[in-house]
């Protein structure tokens, strides 16, 4: 990638070292504040992961020069910055598995790619089993995986105190733990520096990040879409994306098309910060409550994330009794963090489809495409779905990585039922 | 939200209630549209609940999603779908 001049510096240890002496005025915006122009070969609705990593694909992979990703907000405003940042590809369908592995590789060498440090963390994805019973379905899902070259372990209770000794397996507990599932690359990658290395490697490329630019409408000419309205005016567009994550029913309603797609909202915390504790990202599911899923960020904060809260809404704010639920199973995990203060508690809007799987297709016209319905799996899907989808829009053909989530697979029956319990969002 | 009131039970902890599904779009006939398609309204969601944590009954709520306002809710009117 080749900055453009002016703009983006490229980082390196000698750019900071450089910094150190050139005093203040070195460092300059991450990506620019072009103007909106009246007209581009594509429109991407949305700055969040999957929109600017389209964006950047688009630009650097296929040569589109003419991009403007269009912002309702803020870059980074969304989802990417409000998940609790895990990376992992531990999925059971081969349909799932093979594009979130693909993922992960993206996410390994991702840094140098976006020459940007998105501090990958391959700190290892835990999936805990509370009874015997359990360890079969992790057994299924790991051998799945392995199938398909995907590291994957199963741990008896001997090893899995090896490898977490901060969790004491075999302490006596309430719950008492009888195995997991490992995933050791799996890990945590910095969130909010996913959005800013994609914005700042597609702004060097050319492509204009607008902000505070809402779309309204689709306008189009016979069986073709030509343009977007927008608060600020117009724009044409040869081709439109929308990637608007948790409000793609919304979009889906704009266009008088209805989708299998509810929104609902899954909320995360963060504890102050403490020292190194959790060394891993551990996932507990309790028979009294819900989900609880744990990691410590470099800061030192806990990060937790749990359930959906289970019913549509937009408001951004978690309801009590679900942030009561992942607290309480991360007591159960670590019983020594209980004086430790919950610092903040944030909601993001999920689009939840009716079989878990995402949907990546074109919408009602030809030109327009939907990237949505990523469920609580959009983060760690992000690389892989900018290719994948900048390479669809490119090229008018969507590549095998990511065929099966075309949207008619509702109709024709060829779900992917990754949660397994049929046409509902969530099931508590 | 933090609350619901059920027809039978007055004012209960949301924890209480269980979310169904919402309601599909009305004059859906065919059964995909029924079981797969979703009305988005970003100010109206019509939803079926359950408050199993009380009386069991089965409730129809109108809500405003983008507020968490309760409009409306009363007993659901026939089986739940």
């Amino acid at each position: 990638m080749s900055a453009a001049p002016g703009f983006a510096r490229r980082y390196s240890a000698w750019s900071l070292l450089r910094a150190r002496f050139a005093g203040p005025g070195y460092w300059r915006p991450l990506w620019s504040g072009r103007r909106l122009q009246p007209a581009y070969d594509v429109v991407i609705v949305g700055a969040g992961g999957h929109g600017l990593a389209t964006a950047f694909h688009l630009a650097r992979d296929h040569g589109i020069r003419r991009i403007a990703v269009l912002e309702k907000r803020l870059v980074g405003y969304g989802n990417v910055g409000r998940n609790t940042t895990i990376v992992r590809s531990n999925y059971l369908l081969p349909e799932n598995h093979y594009f979130y592995e693909d993922s992960l590789r993206r996410w390994e060498t991702l840094s140098r790619d976006l020459n940007y440090n998105v501090m990958y963390s391959p700190r290892g994805v835990v999936d805990l089993a509370l009874t015997d019973d359990a360890m079969p379905a992790l057994a299924r899902r790991g051998n799945a995986m392995r199938l398909a070259g995907i590291d994957a372990e199963l741990l008896d209770l001997a090893a899995l105190e090896r490898f977490a000794p901060e969790l004491a397996p075999r302490r006596k507990r309430r719950f008492p733990l009888a195995g997991a599932l490992l995933q050791r690359r799996g890990g945590t990658v910095r969130h909010d520096a996913v959005a800013w290395g994609y914005a700042r490697a597609a702004s060097a490329l050319g492509v204009d990040i607008i902000e505070d630019c809402e779309v309204t409408g689709v306008s189009a000419t016979g069986n073709a879409a030509d343009g977007v309205e927008t608060t600020r005016g117009h724009v044409k567009a040869g081709r439109i994306v929308f990637a608007t994550a948790g409000h793609t029913g919304l979009v889906g309603a704009m266009l008088g098309t209805p989708l299998p797609i509810e929104t609902h909202l899954l909320q995360a915390m963060v504890s102050e910060p403490i020292k190194p504790l959790v060394n891993s990202v551990f996932v507990y599911v309790s028979p009294g409550h819900g989900e609880t899923y744990i990691c410590q960020s470099d800061r030192g904060g806990l990060v937790m994330g749990g359930h959906l809260d289970g019913f549509p809404s937009y408001t951004r704010e978690g309801t009590w009794h679900r942030l009561e639920d992942v607290v309480q199973g991360a007591l159960e995990l670590f019983p020594c963090i209980g004086g430790v203060k919950i610092l903040r508690q944030w909601a993001g809007t999920n689009d939840m489809t009716m079989d878990g799987s995402p949907i990546m297709d074109r919408l009602r016209h030809d030109n327009v495409f939907v990237n949505a319905g990523w469920c609580y799996g959009g983060f760690k899907a992000i690389p892989a779905s900018g290719a994948a989808f900048a390479r669809f829009v490119a090229t008018g053909t969507a590549p095998d990585l990511i065929r099966a989530y075309r949207l008619s697979r509702f109709a024709t029956g060829h779900m992917l039922d990754e949660p397994g319990y049929g046409p509902f969002p969530v099931r508590l | 939200m933090t609350r619901l009131t059920c027809p039978f039970c007055g004012p209960r902890e949301l924890c209480e209630f269980e979310f169904h599904k919402t309601v599909p779009a009305p004059g859906s006939v065919d059964e995909y549209a029924r079981t797969y398609l979703r009305v988005a309204d970003a100010h109206l969601s019509i939803e079926h609940w359950q408050h199993v944590g009380g009386c069991r009954a089965w409730l129809q709520v109108q809500r405003n999603p983008s507020t968490g306002a309760v409009l409306a809710i009363d007993m659901l009117a026939g089986e739940p779908r």
